[in-house]
Protein backbone atom coordinates (compact mmCIF):
# COMPACT_ATOMS: atom_id res chain seq x y z
CA UNK A 1 0.00 0.00 0.00
CA UNK A 2 1.03 3.61 -0.49
CA UNK A 3 1.93 6.06 2.24
CA UNK A 4 2.49 9.77 1.87
CA UNK A 5 5.28 11.17 4.03
CA UNK A 6 4.56 14.89 4.43
CA UNK A 7 7.64 16.90 5.35
CA UNK A 8 7.19 19.80 7.79
CA UNK A 9 10.16 22.05 8.51
CA UNK A 10 11.03 25.58 9.54
CA UNK A 11 11.44 27.56 6.29
CA UNK A 12 13.55 30.28 7.93
CA UNK A 13 16.14 27.57 8.67
CA UNK A 14 16.36 26.71 4.94
CA UNK A 15 16.44 30.39 3.93
CA UNK A 16 19.45 30.93 6.19
CA UNK A 17 21.54 28.17 4.58
CA UNK A 18 24.34 28.82 2.09
CA UNK A 19 24.20 27.33 -1.41
CA UNK A 20 26.82 24.74 -0.43
CA UNK A 21 24.78 23.69 2.58
CA UNK A 22 21.67 23.36 0.42
CA UNK A 23 23.52 21.25 -2.13
CA UNK A 24 24.68 18.98 0.70
CA UNK A 25 21.09 18.53 1.85
CA UNK A 26 19.83 17.93 -1.70
CA UNK A 27 22.52 15.25 -1.93
CA UNK A 28 21.13 13.52 1.15
CA UNK A 29 17.60 13.63 -0.32
CA UNK A 30 18.88 12.17 -3.59
CA UNK A 31 20.67 9.39 -1.68
CA UNK A 32 17.45 8.54 0.19
CA UNK A 33 15.52 8.65 -3.04
CA UNK A 34 18.04 6.27 -4.69
CA UNK A 35 17.92 3.87 -1.72
CA UNK A 36 14.11 3.87 -1.79
CA UNK A 37 14.20 3.26 -5.54
CA UNK A 38 16.56 0.29 -5.14
CA UNK A 39 14.39 -1.12 -2.36
CA UNK A 40 11.35 -0.81 -4.64
CA UNK A 41 9.46 1.50 -2.27
CA UNK A 42 9.83 4.80 -4.15
CA UNK A 43 6.50 5.83 -5.66
CA UNK A 44 7.00 9.57 -6.05
CA UNK A 45 7.87 12.82 -4.40
CA UNK A 46 8.08 16.55 -4.88
CA UNK A 47 9.58 19.61 -3.29
CA UNK A 48 7.08 22.43 -2.85
CA UNK A 49 7.87 26.09 -3.32
CA UNK A 50 7.97 28.22 -0.15
CA UNK A 51 4.76 29.26 1.58
CA UNK A 52 5.42 32.89 0.57
CA UNK A 53 4.52 31.72 -2.97
CA UNK A 54 1.32 30.01 -1.79
CA UNK A 55 -2.16 31.10 -2.81
CA UNK A 56 -5.29 29.93 -1.01
CA UNK A 57 -8.65 29.57 -2.74
CA UNK A 58 -12.07 29.29 -1.13
CA UNK A 59 -15.50 29.33 -2.71
CA UNK A 60 -18.29 30.76 -0.57
CA UNK A 61 -21.64 31.05 -2.27
CA UNK A 62 -20.99 32.33 -5.79
CA UNK A 63 -17.77 34.02 -4.83
CA UNK A 64 -14.23 32.75 -5.29
CA UNK A 65 -12.03 34.19 -2.55
CA UNK A 66 -8.32 34.25 -3.30
CA UNK A 67 -5.75 35.12 -0.64
CA UNK A 68 -1.96 35.15 -0.64
CA UNK A 69 -0.25 32.74 1.69
CA UNK A 70 -0.72 29.19 2.89
CA UNK A 71 -3.89 27.74 4.42
CA UNK A 72 -2.32 27.76 7.87
CA UNK A 73 0.62 29.82 9.15
CA UNK A 74 2.64 27.23 11.03
CA UNK A 75 6.12 27.48 12.47
CA UNK A 76 6.95 24.37 10.49
CA UNK A 77 5.41 24.39 7.03
CA UNK A 78 4.73 21.63 4.54
CA UNK A 79 7.73 21.69 2.23
CA UNK A 80 7.44 18.50 0.23
CA UNK A 81 6.58 14.84 0.35
CA UNK A 82 7.67 11.36 -0.48
CA UNK A 83 5.29 8.67 -1.67
CA UNK A 84 6.37 5.24 -0.41
CA UNK A 85 5.00 1.88 -1.48
CA UNK A 86 5.36 -0.29 1.65
CA UNK A 87 3.89 -3.47 3.07
CA UNK A 88 3.19 -1.93 6.46
CA UNK A 89 2.88 1.36 8.31
CA UNK A 90 5.96 0.43 10.30
CA UNK A 91 8.07 0.12 7.14
CA UNK A 92 6.75 3.50 6.00
CA UNK A 93 7.70 5.01 9.37
CA UNK A 94 11.23 3.61 8.98
CA UNK A 95 11.59 5.26 5.58
CA UNK A 96 10.05 8.50 6.89
CA UNK A 97 12.59 8.57 9.74
CA UNK A 98 15.37 8.59 7.13
CA UNK A 99 14.11 11.84 5.60
CA UNK A 100 16.71 14.46 6.59
CA UNK A 101 14.05 16.90 7.88
CA UNK A 102 12.88 14.33 10.46
CA UNK A 103 15.96 15.27 12.49
CA UNK A 104 14.91 18.92 12.93
CA UNK A 105 11.28 19.14 11.74
CA UNK A 106 8.57 16.49 11.54
CA UNK A 107 7.33 14.00 8.98
CA UNK A 108 3.65 13.07 8.94
CA UNK A 109 2.90 9.65 7.51
CA UNK A 110 -0.55 9.03 6.13
CA UNK A 111 -1.93 6.05 4.20
CA UNK A 112 -3.19 6.92 0.72
CA UNK A 113 -6.91 6.32 0.56
CA UNK A 114 -8.07 3.39 -1.51
CA UNK A 115 -11.70 3.55 -2.50
CA UNK A 116 -13.17 0.07 -1.94
CA UNK A 117 -15.26 0.56 -5.10
CA UNK A 118 -12.11 1.17 -7.16
CA UNK A 119 -10.54 -2.11 -6.03
CA UNK A 120 -13.18 -4.08 -7.89
CA UNK A 121 -11.81 -5.36 -11.21
CA UNK B 1 4.86 25.31 -14.15
CA UNK B 2 3.86 22.39 -12.00
CA UNK B 3 1.48 23.15 -9.14
CA UNK B 4 0.34 21.25 -6.07
CA UNK B 5 -3.30 21.84 -5.16
CA UNK B 6 -3.50 20.95 -1.47
CA UNK B 7 -7.04 20.15 -0.35
CA UNK B 8 -7.92 21.11 3.22
CA UNK B 9 -11.32 20.03 4.50
CA UNK B 10 -13.14 19.85 7.81
CA UNK B 11 -13.19 16.18 8.77
CA UNK B 12 -15.27 16.56 11.94
CA UNK B 13 -18.68 16.25 10.33
CA UNK B 14 -17.52 13.54 7.97
CA UNK B 15 -16.20 11.18 10.65
CA UNK B 16 -19.50 11.27 12.53
CA UNK B 17 -21.31 9.76 9.57
CA UNK B 18 -21.85 6.04 9.25
CA UNK B 19 -20.10 4.21 6.44
CA UNK B 20 -23.41 4.00 4.56
CA UNK B 21 -23.93 7.75 4.92
CA UNK B 22 -20.37 8.42 3.78
CA UNK B 23 -20.88 6.17 0.76
CA UNK B 24 -24.12 7.98 -0.12
CA UNK B 25 -22.51 11.39 0.20
CA UNK B 26 -19.58 10.26 -1.93
CA UNK B 27 -22.02 9.02 -4.56
CA UNK B 28 -23.95 12.32 -4.46
CA UNK B 29 -20.87 14.46 -4.94
CA UNK B 30 -19.14 12.02 -7.31
CA UNK B 31 -20.53 13.55 -10.53
CA UNK B 32 -18.91 16.86 -9.56
CA UNK B 33 -15.59 15.15 -8.85
CA UNK B 34 -15.84 13.34 -12.17
CA UNK B 35 -16.48 16.65 -13.95
CA UNK B 36 -13.45 18.05 -12.15
CA UNK B 37 -11.26 15.08 -13.14
CA UNK B 38 -12.30 15.65 -16.75
CA UNK B 39 -11.43 19.35 -16.53
CA UNK B 40 -8.07 18.60 -14.88
CA UNK B 41 -7.33 15.96 -17.53
CA UNK B 42 -8.04 18.50 -20.27
CA UNK B 43 -5.62 20.96 -18.67
CA UNK B 44 -2.90 18.31 -18.18
CA UNK B 45 -3.32 14.73 -19.41
CA UNK B 46 -0.64 13.68 -16.90
CA UNK B 47 -2.38 15.18 -13.87
CA UNK B 48 -1.75 13.17 -10.71
CA UNK B 49 -3.59 13.06 -7.45
CA UNK B 50 -3.80 11.25 -4.15
CA UNK B 51 -6.51 11.12 -1.53
CA UNK B 52 -5.24 10.61 2.01
CA UNK B 53 -6.86 8.54 4.70
CA UNK B 54 -8.48 10.33 7.62
CA UNK B 55 -6.25 12.53 9.79
CA UNK B 56 -6.67 10.18 12.74
CA UNK B 57 -4.70 7.55 10.79
CA UNK B 58 -1.72 9.91 10.66
CA UNK B 59 1.52 9.31 12.54
CA UNK B 60 4.23 11.88 13.06
CA UNK B 61 7.87 10.83 12.96
CA UNK B 62 10.74 12.79 14.45
CA UNK B 63 14.32 11.73 14.96
CA UNK B 64 15.72 13.08 18.21
CA UNK B 65 19.30 12.23 19.13
CA UNK B 66 19.31 9.41 16.59
CA UNK B 67 16.15 7.89 18.03
CA UNK B 68 12.91 7.49 16.07
CA UNK B 69 9.98 9.05 17.98
CA UNK B 70 6.49 8.32 16.66
CA UNK B 71 3.40 10.17 17.87
CA UNK B 72 -0.21 10.17 16.72
CA UNK B 73 -0.95 12.85 14.15
CA UNK B 74 -1.84 14.78 12.16
CA UNK B 75 1.09 17.17 12.49
CA UNK B 76 -0.95 20.36 12.33
CA UNK B 77 -3.87 20.69 14.75
CA UNK B 78 -5.88 22.82 12.37
CA UNK B 79 -9.66 22.80 11.96
CA UNK B 80 -9.30 21.74 8.36
CA UNK B 81 -7.00 18.84 7.61
CA UNK B 82 -5.05 18.00 4.47
CA UNK B 83 -7.12 15.35 2.75
CA UNK B 84 -5.58 15.11 -0.67
CA UNK B 85 -3.49 16.70 -3.35
CA UNK B 86 -3.51 17.20 -7.11
CA UNK B 87 -0.25 17.65 -9.02
CA UNK B 88 -0.75 19.37 -12.32
CA UNK B 89 1.24 21.15 -15.01
CA UNK B 90 -0.43 24.48 -15.85
CA UNK B 91 0.45 27.63 -17.82
CA UNK B 92 -0.05 30.02 -14.90
CA UNK B 93 -1.42 30.68 -11.43
CA UNK B 94 -4.72 32.02 -12.82
CA UNK B 95 -5.47 28.65 -14.35
CA UNK B 96 -4.53 26.98 -11.04
CA UNK B 97 -6.97 29.27 -9.23
CA UNK B 98 -9.75 28.55 -11.73
CA UNK B 99 -9.31 24.78 -11.31
CA UNK B 100 -8.90 24.98 -7.52
CA UNK B 101 -12.28 26.71 -7.32
CA UNK B 102 -13.88 23.72 -9.09
CA UNK B 103 -12.78 21.29 -6.36
CA UNK B 104 -15.95 20.54 -4.36
CA UNK B 105 -14.08 20.92 -1.04
CA UNK B 106 -13.32 24.58 -1.93
CA UNK B 107 -16.94 25.37 -0.96
CA UNK B 108 -16.51 24.26 2.64
CA UNK B 109 -12.75 24.12 3.12
CA UNK B 110 -9.67 25.64 1.49
CA UNK B 111 -7.42 24.83 -1.42
CA UNK B 112 -3.79 25.87 -1.08
CA UNK B 113 -1.88 26.26 -4.34
CA UNK B 114 1.90 25.81 -4.22
CA UNK B 115 4.38 25.82 -7.09
CA UNK B 116 6.37 22.58 -7.25
CA UNK B 117 10.15 23.08 -7.27
CA UNK B 118 11.27 19.80 -8.75
CA UNK B 119 9.36 17.45 -10.95
CA UNK B 120 9.19 13.70 -10.54
CA UNK B 121 10.94 11.72 -7.86
CA UNK B 122 14.03 13.93 -7.63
Amino acid sequence: MQFMALIYADETRWDALSDDERQEIYGRYRALSDDAQKAGVMAGGDELGPTRDATTVRVRGDETLVTDGPYAELKEALGGYFLFECDSLDDALDWAARIPAAAHGAVEVRPVHVDPAEQQP
Amino acid sequence: MKYALLIYGDEAGWSELSEEEQAKLRADVMPRWNALFEELGKADPNVGGKELDHGRTAKVVRVVGGERIVTDGPFAETKEVLGGVFLIELPDLDEAIRLAALIPVAETGSIEIRPVQSAGSG
